[in-house]
């Protein structure tokens, strides 16, 4: 691998960022196409209840009104992530199963007629008991809500590995402590967004999106039309976090209108429909019971984690099992069992997040901590002792490649004294360590790879094709900058295609942290191959050897003799005259056990590699009101080599707002199957004033097949962030979390159970 | 579907215009000033007004003077105008910092004092849209006939959110309104009814034009209950100000009007206990805020002692 790169490595403005913070960037609520009309959709005011008959005529009557429907005008494919989960109609005719719930819409030529016609439909519902608490909801005699699933458990995760109950019995310590978690809301910057249009029998799209190519296909099966008269398009997108996955109710409720109408359709959720209404995090409540040896070497840790997953089943399988899997890449479990359930209940659709799985990460580091203390061990050197090194397998077979977990441990824990701090907090100050590792790429069948085409065209410039997803983090900036690196172009000089079902391939999209190892790498094959045509024609022009070609600035030159050189728009031009222009593809598919499967079988190589991350957070505790403030949070992270440690410090500086400080503010608060915080005052994002001091810390492990050696960048830190938190807090008051977020009355619980102990 | 409904727009240029445009809605109007509470209310459909009066253009509401010992201030004075007005800060310290605790500089700058006295009260089960509200089932204040939060209780809970009325209370601060009945003066104490539908003693149509509060140097101080640094509102609210050992409490945030509570010798710690643990004992939230109630109950007392020993400790 050659390190005297020019350009990745580099910190480099991303390509996105000027168009953005001047306003320019278009996003899908800022198109406007002739005719286009406004879609409204009419709401479940009830949490469940059957429904006996919907009449949209009402709503036609109203001048202005071009469309109107429901979901008798769908043919009730119902969708789901897997074929075993496919039990989401999207607009249903038989019930509703939670408030918010898509009825049905209409296209009218403004925004208030589209509201007024909504009032001219009429929907008969017939209530039907409804629950809401997981736990009651799996109970023999509770409201059945989708008649294939007993008891209400939509996903059941069983992972056995060792002997989980022999080696309890030989642990010197064994400790079992529940975890809860309120769920979150994803907060996106921009509420969903979708515009269809369709003509000749081709409907065409524009949304935020994760997966351009699995949402047309979604949709295809949905509407039954053809795949390739399914396109969804380009747009910027104003964030995902996991939550823009999977097709929306609105993007089937768009197409319709749009099919009926004969007019481009426009539906913009508000803030509120956004939260109750677009899939939302889990609520988690995580039992975990642990057994370690005297020297602090964990034997076996056996886990009931119950996933309130809301009404539908979403990305049931692998929510369910994501929070596991995140952490048994990181430590060394010889006997671990995991059960997980993800269960139904009349709430709003619950699906992946970025920061997914806080009750179980954060409880099982914080319980770490606590066996660490009563063994009179550091937690640190417990981490250390049991964390995966390169070359080892984890409990469900995969095997670690690039590792720099234990650096990250020590750079962190350097840079905040943790050691020293940890032994002896000062009162009500305390400093917490959370670790955790993270796939880059999953299991998604032959969707796992990426290819790019790459063409070079005439003035010298590139045009890159690809498949890939960028939803705010950076993804299209950074394969821009591979290509630079590769071709010697700069960036400036290349032009994106991405992300276009019509003329992009196949990638996994902005989804299981896939970009950077999968993406990037296909981009980085291309221009490799194109490359090679280029120093072919440059050598022979400039007589000298092709290994002496270097690219660099546009122009390839002899690396001995410098002056020797040609614009690569002059070889640009010769591979047209020889009727072969500079044009390449290239792929990247990682090694991946396909064998494997969520629920059948748990076990082989999830990803074609991990990245690693470990936090540090210092927190201060107010005595009289138990209001925790966080002076300062420390991230180290590696994530290969950062292709630009600028927007990786970014996004690690973003999830520490995201996962950190949210861990004391940001949770879903409900009233049975109502929503209390569906909106941006009571639902509460952390603030720029709520900012800790931040250090972020790039490990660089060089990942020997990431594209110049990274991996994803960011993603650890959504996941470890909140368990530093809940590590501090038990540092500072020597007790354990019981439910998150740590909110000022749920810390002053702690500290008068504390003094209720002594 | 948060669009702002249709309504007429009027701008009056006197309070007494105001007046005249309010008579002729037949009193289905609101008067508009910095909007930062009214437009909101107007989208969640819980205000639905025929025409909006906007009072911004009145000039004579918009000066701060001083004058037979009172300092004259216009209802139209910004937050953040009045906060960064010399005589605030060295007069009415607790006001500064409940001004300065007030949502965010932005808003600030948006919002006046006297908008911000006159915020309607609020409640997690109420600051929602219509459709939120019609599958909830309306509550007693929208017609119900029992509250959402307090299950069968015929009373409404919500909480009197203004961080500055409670500090401007601890400053014996009058205010002047003025109505088609013509103009009067009332203590800003008085101008909570404590009751859920109605809380504010205003007759249909007045104006608040001004606020008053006696020219004389206090210490004080505000502490204030949020999750947040920034744009929260109060969960609790407790302002103290202090002339010598006497000092007048008063807590807001919690129920539909502020509490006040006198300290003959803020010096005396048994005093200051006894105080805190009445407003406590006083305080009647429910759960309807983004904590728990218990805990709301606990923290006014705490923060009325700590709001008490920083004025003492200080030595403002």
């Amino acid at each position: 691998m050659k390190d005297d790169l020019n350009i990745v490595g580099k910190r480099v403005v991303r390509s996105d960022s000027l168009a953005k913070v001047t306003g320019e960037a278009r996003y899908t609520a800022d198109l406007q196409f002739p005719n286009m009309l406004v879609a409204k959709v009419l709401r479940s005011p009830y949490p469940h209840a059957r429904i006996a008959g919907i009449d949209v005529s009402g709503a036609l009557k109203v001048p202005g009104v071009k469309a109107a429907i429901s979901g008798f005008d769908s043919y009730g494919v119902k969708w789901g992530v897997f074929r075993y989960t496919q039990d989401h109609a999207m607009l249903h005719t038989d019930k509703v199963r939670y408030i918010g719930e898509d009825i049905a819409a209409v296209a009218a030529v403004d925004e208030e007629t589209a509201i007024e016609a909504l009032s001219h439909i009429k929907v008969d519902y017939e209530p039907l008991p409804a629950v809401y608490d997981p736990i009651e909801s799996m109970e023999d005699g509770a409201p059945q809500i989708h008649d294939q699933y007993k008891n209400n458990i939509n996903v059941h995760i069983h992972i056995d590995v060792g002997e989980v109950d022999k080696a309890m019995e030989k642990a010197f310590l064994v400790r079992e402590d529940t975890f809860k978690a309120a769920g979150e809301a994803y907060a996106m910057m921009e509420p969903y967004a979708v515009v269809a249009s369709y003509k000749n029998g081709y409907l065409d799209l524009y949304m935020p999106n994760a997966g351009p190519h699995v949402r047309a296909k979604a949709l295809s099966n949905m509407l039954k039309l053809p795949l390739n008269r399914v396109r969804i398009r380009h747009i910027n997108s104003g964030g995902a976090f996991g939550g823009r996955s999977e097709v929306a109710p609105g993007d089937l409720v768009a197409s319709l209108l749009a099919i009926k109408s004969g007019r481009p359709v426009k539906l913009v959720l508000s803030r509120e429909e956004n939260a109750k209404s677009s899939r939302q995090v889990h609520d988690i409540i995580a039992t975990i019971k642990t057994g370690m040896k005297k020297d602090g070497t964990i034997l076996a840790k056996d886990y009931k984690v119950i996933y309130d997953g809301g009404a539908y089943s979403s990305t049931g399988p692998i929510a369910t099992s994501i929070p596991f899997y995140v952490y048994e890449e990181c430590y060394r479990f010889p006997n671990v069992r995991y059960n997980g359930y993800r269960v139904f209940t009349n709430k709003g659709i619950r699906g992946m997040y970025g920061c997914h799985g806080r009750a179980f990460l954060a409880g099982n580091e914080a319980q770490m901590d606590v066996m660490a203390k009563e063994l009179g061990l550091d937690p640190m050197d417990v981490r250390l002792k049991n964390g995966l090194r390169p070359g080892e397998v984890t409990a469900t077979k995969s095997k670690i490649t690039s590792c720099g977990l234990k650096e990250t441990i020590l750079a962190a824990a350097e840079k905040t004294n943790f050691k020293k701090r940890w032994a002896k907090p000062s009162k009500l100050k305390g400093v917490g360590m959370g670790c955790v590792a993270i796939m880059c790429g999953f299991p998604m069948g032959f969707r796992s790879g990426s290819s790019c085409y790459v063409k070079i065209n005439d003035d010298g410039q590139v045009t890159l094709v690809t498949g890939l997803v960028d939803n705010g983090q950076g993804n299209e900036s950074m394969v821009i900058q591979v290509a630079s690196e590769v071709l010697g172009v700069p960036m400036k000089d290349i032009n994106l295609v991405c992300a276009d079902t019509e003329v992009t391939n196949l990638d996994p999209g902005a989804y299981s942290q896939a970009a950077a190892f999968v993406g990037a790498n296909a981009v980085r094959v291309a221009c490799e191959n194109a490359r090679k045509q280029v120093v072919s024609i440059a050598a022979e022009k400039l007589g000298v050897k092709e290994a002496d070609i270097g690219l660099k600035d546009g122009s390839a030159y002899s690396m001995k003799d410098p002056d020797k050189k040609m614009p690569i728009s002059w070889v640009v031009r010769e591979a047209f005259f020889r009727g072969e222009p500079i044009v390449a593809t290239g792929s990247f598919f990682p090694n991946i056990d396909f064998e494997r499967e969520w629920v059948t079988r748990p076990w082989g190589q999830m990803a074609g590699t991990f990245s690693f991350g470990t936090s540090v957070a210092e927190i201060d505790i107010d005595a009289e009101t138990g209001r925790i403030t966080i002076p300062r949070f420390t991230s180290a992270h590696d994530c290969g080599r950062a292709i630009n440690p600028m927007a990786v410090e970014g996004q690690m500086e973003g999830s520490i707002q995201q996962a950190g400080v949210a861990a004391i503010t940001e949770g879903n608060l409900w009233d049975k199957g109502h929503l209390l915080n569906p909106d941006l005052l009571e639902y509460k994002v952390p603030l720029a004033c709520d900012m800790p001091d931040m250090d972020t810390i790039i490990i660089s492990s060089r990942d020997p097949a990431g594209p110049f050696g990274a991996k994803e960048g960011g993603l650890t830190v959504r996941m470890n962030a909140y368990s530093a938190v809940a590590c501090a807090l038990t540092n500072a008051t020597g007790e354990l979390f019981t439910e998150l977020p740590l909110t000022p009355d749920k810390v002053m619980k702690i500290l008068e159970r504390k003094k209720g102990v002594k | 579907m948060m669009v702002l409904p249709k309504f007429e727009y009027k701008k009056a240029r006197s309070v007494a215009e105001a007046v005249t445009l309010y008579k002729q809605q037949k009193g289905k109007a609101r008067y508009l000033a910095g909007g930062t509470d009214l437009i909101p209310l107007i989208k969640h459909k819980l205000s639905t007004p025929k025409a909006v009066i906007d009072l911004k253009g009145i000039g004579e509401m918009k000066t701060i003077d001083q004058r037979d010992g009172w300092l004259a201030v216009g209802a139209n004075v910004t937050l953040f105008d009045l906060k960064n007005d010399s005589v605030t800060g060295k007069y009415f310290p607790a006001l500064y910092e409940s001004l300065d605790a007030t949502s965010c500089e932005t808003l600030q700058m948006r919002g006046t004092i006297g908008g911000n006295i006159l915020q309607d009260t609020r409640c997690l089960e109420y600051n929602q849209s219509l459709e939120w509200r019609t599958a909830r089932g309306f509550c007693l204040r929208m017609g119900g006939s029992e509250c959402n939060v307090v299950k069968g209780a015929r009373t409404c809970f919500a909480n009197y959110c203004s961080d500055n009325a409670p500090a401007l209370i601890t400053l014996s601060a009058e205010v002047t309104l003025v109505g088609p009945e013509g103009e009067r003066r009332m203590k800003l104490g008085n101008l909570f009814t404590g009751d859920g539908i109605k809380p504010f003693a205003l007759e249909a149509g007045e104006i608040l034009t001004q606020i008053l509060i006696p020219m004389k140097k206090t210490k004080g101080a505000y502490e204030k209950l949020r999750v947040r640094d920034s744009i929260d509102y109060p969960l609790v609210g407790v302002a103290v100000s202090a002339a010598g050992a006497k000092a007048r409490v008063c807590v807001g945030g919690v129920g539909l009007a502020p509490q006040v509570y006198d300290l003959k010798n803020a010096g005396d710690a048994a005093a200051v206990k006894e105080a805190a643990d009445k407003a406590s004992a006083d305080a009647r939230p429910v759960a309807n805020g983004t904590l728990t109630p218990a805990y709301r109950k606990k923290m006014v007392g705490v923060l009325l002692k700590r709001a008490v020993k920083r004025v003492f400790a200080e030595g403002k």
